[in-house]
């Protein structure tokens, strides 16, 4: 095979040599046979007679440098590149049908690949997995998703039986200085055999060892990310040995970390690593987080041992993990719980799970959403190549001719099929070209959309060899697809046939592209009411809004404990700098928040109330703290009750909350509408949990995680918590982002040091937080448009052929005396029939597929009246529309010119 | 196996080959010339020959043929093969004699 691809290259030189070759062979023969006296003239004749046929032995010759078949494409190939050169504008028709399909659908891939499908650039990372906890851990959570214990981790890592290496990370954001400024930077707290399990080199330096990570706060050492020693230090060679500070913490660079290796989670790039020795410094204000084992805030990986499955594994870990539960519980600093709480925590499981990708939450959140839209570009690449065909088609009854002479001349069907085979594998072999060209701009017009903040750096707009292999399998599919219908049609026909259909009679290719149409019209219906659905959802998403006041605010996070303070100064100096934003002219009111709205996050807990009697909440409550500006600044009414005031602040020497303001939704889930006002609740839901926290007010409902939300909340007055830090939600006359300077001064004259983080316009982060939404509606929008157009092509194409086939026929029903109108209804008649059946068709299909998007809506059901009303009129008014070109042509048929036609 | 054979004992080229064949099988196997050209590249296709252009007894340049190891190696299997097939049929013809 290889050869004779070789061969293909060299056939230049392989023929001249042949020549040469033979022409020695004759010519010795000749002379031979003039020695043993024949005449000149009947030796030449007598040496080609001997060696029969010089150009069957050529043609024999040939097949063996390159097998039949390979020849025969490439002349194929060579004619379907001049017939394309003669019918530019149906080469380009074609091509660019096929661009867009393949375009969109590469583009996509490539997101898909990146977020879902590739391992991480680490050894052998198939036998990585993500090791969690099933079930009730009884432990505190500092993070999200999959979080377990340092100790667990570190007893996990002693299971040599299972793996080679079980190790630890937590993500965080640190006040980051490796100079004179400091900013905010994100840091993967990690356990000190990470680089080892993982298989990750140093670019330079070495990495964090088992020996950084034995004594607590005794190790501190960083090693930096490829890019931030680029960016940061312009990859100076002498970075390992120099100082920076992590919230006022000096840590020595030890090393760099390979190029490609970017962290364990997709979506979140760190900037550095540093062990988990100095987790109390990266989190400050969190003592016991390495000897704690019910303080749970790190994801665990293992490697399995080679030859390990995860079942077995997983099924093996258990009896440890049972007695481990078992003594976990007779431990002195266990919680006292309740009996049924006993029971869920021991019956808590391991559970593996493989993850050569790493962790990653961008992952869950937009799994769906991506292979959502790969399917619906899936969908458009198969309505390009039907329109490809269609085109095909219409070029094939064109040449008619051509075919009927090939056939007569005793072509088989099966050459002419495989010559439309070779023509509709040119045209998508080179629009998969254009598309791969095409496919970055989209990619990078994408990432733009992608929720988080950090995705931009993680994902890229670069061609790799998988995306390059993904386009050309996917070319030559749509090549193999779209020249399907055509192939086959040319190879049904006779000689006998073509021949008395030169008569001048129908062309029956005409049933196939009508039955192209009408799949294009299904598929079309599909596409366009999807679009509609989220179109709707994210209008009415945005028709609801956050519940609070959006327009004029702006937002930044404040974290004194990352800039060296003690919660007790932290809390003196976020007072000082509340007031000094309050009292400033340019600001109309202002308010802090412990956590900040819309990320997605929240701080969460199950609470217990007393009112005639005492109930638990059956789940989490959002919980936060506020400064009593809050409810004004943000427009968020106090309907019963009242607001924070000085009646909450402590005692001197009294912990914790006094008062409390819960929300409509608590009151109606948790009172059935009866006034909380007076009742006493508590965070926790424990038998030793105390409420001792008085409702003081009750307001309305508004948007904690995110805008689709509707939760319970309860908040506590921010000052009498540790008020260290927090967010600071400010309203301003005028346009928001121009009050960032001002406001930095305000905070710099009171602390010139101190890091501010995330400044953002409060209506930012609503759109933001609609990313994914934004995301479906504005690509399936534009696909479902795509489609449109391209079905309406194919039906335009398709009618327009159907009327100057019927020329004669409409031509004689008019010298009979039909009217004008008559001729009209007789093209919509079969224009109709295609668009009714093939609504018919996408209805059915959007039944079926509803329910599979039915998680990405809101507020709208996946068979929605309204969007399948809407789209059904859309199809109807542009199907007909473009058959009434070709209609009212039909009706312009002069039927003398009709008849003479013949 | 004959081509073999014959471009075993000395590096030859077409017209040499045809004119040995010719020769060695004294007529009785006869053949078109012109199929022995298809015969000698798909040979030195298979790697069993390998190809050389080179001044001929006569002056000219001609493409000399020679057997490469490979092809040395196949032409004793099927020399190996032959022979068992004829000691076979050898075999059943003494038989039908007894």
């Amino acid at each position: 095979m290889i050869r004779h691809v070789t061969n293909w290259f060299r056939r230049r030189k392989l023929e001249s040599g042949l020549d040469r070759e033979l022409r020695y062979h004759l010519d010795r023969r000749i002379s031979d046979l003039e020695k043993s006296g024949v005449p000149a003239a009947v030796a030449r004749r007598q040496a080609l007679m001997e060696f029969g046929g010089v150009a069957q032995v050529q043609e024999k010759i040939r097949d063996v440098w390159l097998s039949r078949w390979l020849r025969d494409l490439t002349y194929d190939f060579r004619f379907s590149a001049r017939s394309f050169l003669k019918t530019p504008s149906f080469t380009i028709t074609a091509v660019l049908s096929l661009v867009l399909g393949i375009g969109a659908t590469t583009a996509i891939y490539s997101l898909v690949d990146q977020v879902l499908l590739h391992a991480l650039p680490v050894r052998e990372p198939e036998r990585l997995v993500l090791i969690d906890w099933k079930g009730d851990q009884v432990a505190s959570a500092h993070g999200s998703w999959n979080l377990m214990s340092y100790p667990i981790c570190r007893d996990l890592d002693k299971k040599k039986d299972f793996f080679d290496g079980v190790f630890c990370r937590a993500l965080t954001d640190v006040n980051l200085s490796t100079g004179s400024d400091s900013r905010p930077e994100m840091v993967e707290i990690v356990s000190g055999n990470y680089f080892e399990v993982l298989g990750v080199a140093p670019a330079l330096g070495q990495v964090i060892e088992q020996d950084d990570d034995r004594v607590p706060n005794s190790n501190p050492v960083a090693v930096l990310s490829y890019d931030f020693w680029q960016t940061q230090f312009g990859g100076a060679l002498d970075v390992v040995g120099r100082k920076v500070l992590v919230n006022r913490h000096p840590l020595t660079v030890i090393g760099v970390a390979a190029s490609t290796f970017k962290g364990v989670d997709v979506g979140e790039v760190p900037s550095l690593w540093i062990p988990a020795s100095m987790s109390s410094q990266a989190i400050p204000g969190f003592n016991d987080l390495l000897l704690d084992r019910r303080n749970r805030w790190m994801q665990v990986f293992g490697r399995l041992n080679r030859g390990m499955t995860l079942e077995k594994a997983q099924a093996g870990l258990q009896p440890w993990f049972k007695a481990m539960l078992q003594e976990d519980t007779h431990l002195a600093s266990f919680p006292v719980i309740t009996p049924e709480r006993r029971q869920a925590f021991l019956s808590s499981s391991l559970v593996l799970a493989a993850a050569p990708q790493g962790h990653a939450p961008l992952r869950r959140q937009l799994l769906q959403p991506l292979w959502m839209l790969f399917a619906v570009t899936a969908v458009l690449l198969g309505l390009a190549c039907l329109n490809v065909s269609g085109l095909f088609l219409a070029r094939g009854s064109a040449r008619d001719r051509e075919i009927a002479t090939r056939l007569a001349l005793g072509a088989s069907p099966w050459r002419i099929g495989r010559q439309f085979l070779a023509d509709s594998l040119l045209i998508a072999l080179f629009g998969g070209l254009l598309g791969i060209a095409a496919a970055p701009i989209v990619v990078r017009t994408l990432v733009a959309f992608v929720p988080r903040a950090s995705a931009p750096t993680a994902l890229h707009a670069g061609i790799d060899l998988r995306l390059l292999g993904f386009a050309f399998v996917v070319s030559v599919a749509a090549g193999l697809l779209s020249g399907l219908a055509p192939a086959w049609q040319a190879g049904r026909r006779s000689v006998a046939q073509s021949l008395r259909e030169r008569g001048g009679t129908a062309f029956s290719g005409v049933r196939l592209r009508k039955i192209i149409v009408t799949a294009q019209i299904a598929l079309t219906l599909t596409l366009v009411v999807g679009a509609a659905l989220f179109l709707r959802s994210l209008d009415a998403l945005m028709a609801k809004g956050p519940g609070f006041t959006t327009s004029g605010l702006i937002s930044f996070g404040v974290d004194s404990l990352l800039s060296g303070y003690s919660p007790a100064e932290g809390n003196r100096l976020m007072r000082r700098i509340d007031e000094a934003i309050r009292e400033s002219s340019v600001t109309q009111s202002s308010a802090i928040v412990r956590w900040p709205f819309l990320t997605g996050g929240s701080w969460s807990d199950p609470m217990t109330i007393l009112a005639d009697k005492r109930l638990t909440t059956d789940r989490d409550v959002n919980l936060n703290t506020v400064t009593p500006e809050f409810f004004q600044t943000m427009g968020v009414h106090i309907i019963e009750g009242r607001n924070f005031d000085e009646r909450d602040v402590h005692e001197p020497g009294v912990e914790g909350w006094r008062s409390a303001i819960v929300n409509e939704a608590f009151v109606k889930r948790y009172l059935r509408g009866r006034s909380p006002l007076g009742m006493l609740v508590c965070e926790g839901a424990g038998p030793d949990d105390n409420p001792d926290v008085v409702v003081v007010g009750v307001m309305s409902n508004f948007s904690y995680r995110g805008l689709r939300e509707e939760s319970e909340q309860v908040f506590f007055p921010f000052f009498e918590g540790d008020g260290a830090s927090g967010t600071f939600y400010v309203k301003v006359h005028g346009k928001p982002e121009s009050f960032v300077p001002s406001l930095r001064a305000i905070v710099h004259g009171v602390d010139p040091t101190l890091a501010m983080t995330d400044f953002r316009t409060v209506s930012e982060q609503v759109d933001r937080s609609l990313n994914t939404e934004h995301l479906l509606a504005t690509l399936s929008g534009s696909f479902g448009t795509l489609a449109l157009v391209l079905s309406l092509v194919g039906l335009y194409g398709v009618m327009s052929f159907v009327v100057t086939q019927r020329t004669r026929e409409i031509g004689i029903r008019l010298a009979l005396g039909a009217t004008r109108w008559s001729a009209i209804r007789l093209v919509l008649r079969d224009a109709s029939a295609m668009i009714f059946l093939g609504i018919g068709i996408g209805l059915l299909l959007v039944s079926v597929l509803g329910r599979l998007v039915q998680a990405q809506l809101y507020d709208v059901k996946s068979f929605d009246p309204t969007a399948i009303v809407i789209t059904v009129l859309i199809l109807c008014s542009a199907g007909v529309g473009a058959a009434l070109i070709p209609a009212h042509r039909a009706s312009g048929v002069s039927p003398t010119e009709a008849l003479r036609v013949e | 196996m004959l081509i073999l054979q014959i471009v075993s004992l000395e590096p030859a080229h077409g017209y040499g080959i045809a004119q040995r064949l010719e020769q060695i099988s004294k007529a009785i196997v006869q053949v078109n010339q012109g199929s022995l050209y298809p015969a000698l590249h798909r040979l030195e296709q298979k790697g069993w020959l390998k190809a050389e252009w080179k001044e001929s007894e006569t002056g000219r340049e001609a493409k000399f043929y020679a057997l490469t190891a490979s092809g040395r190696k196949q032409l004793v299997t099927e020399k190996d093969s032959w022979a068992r097939l004829a000691g076979a049929v050898q075999l059943i013809f003494s038989e039908g004699d007894q």
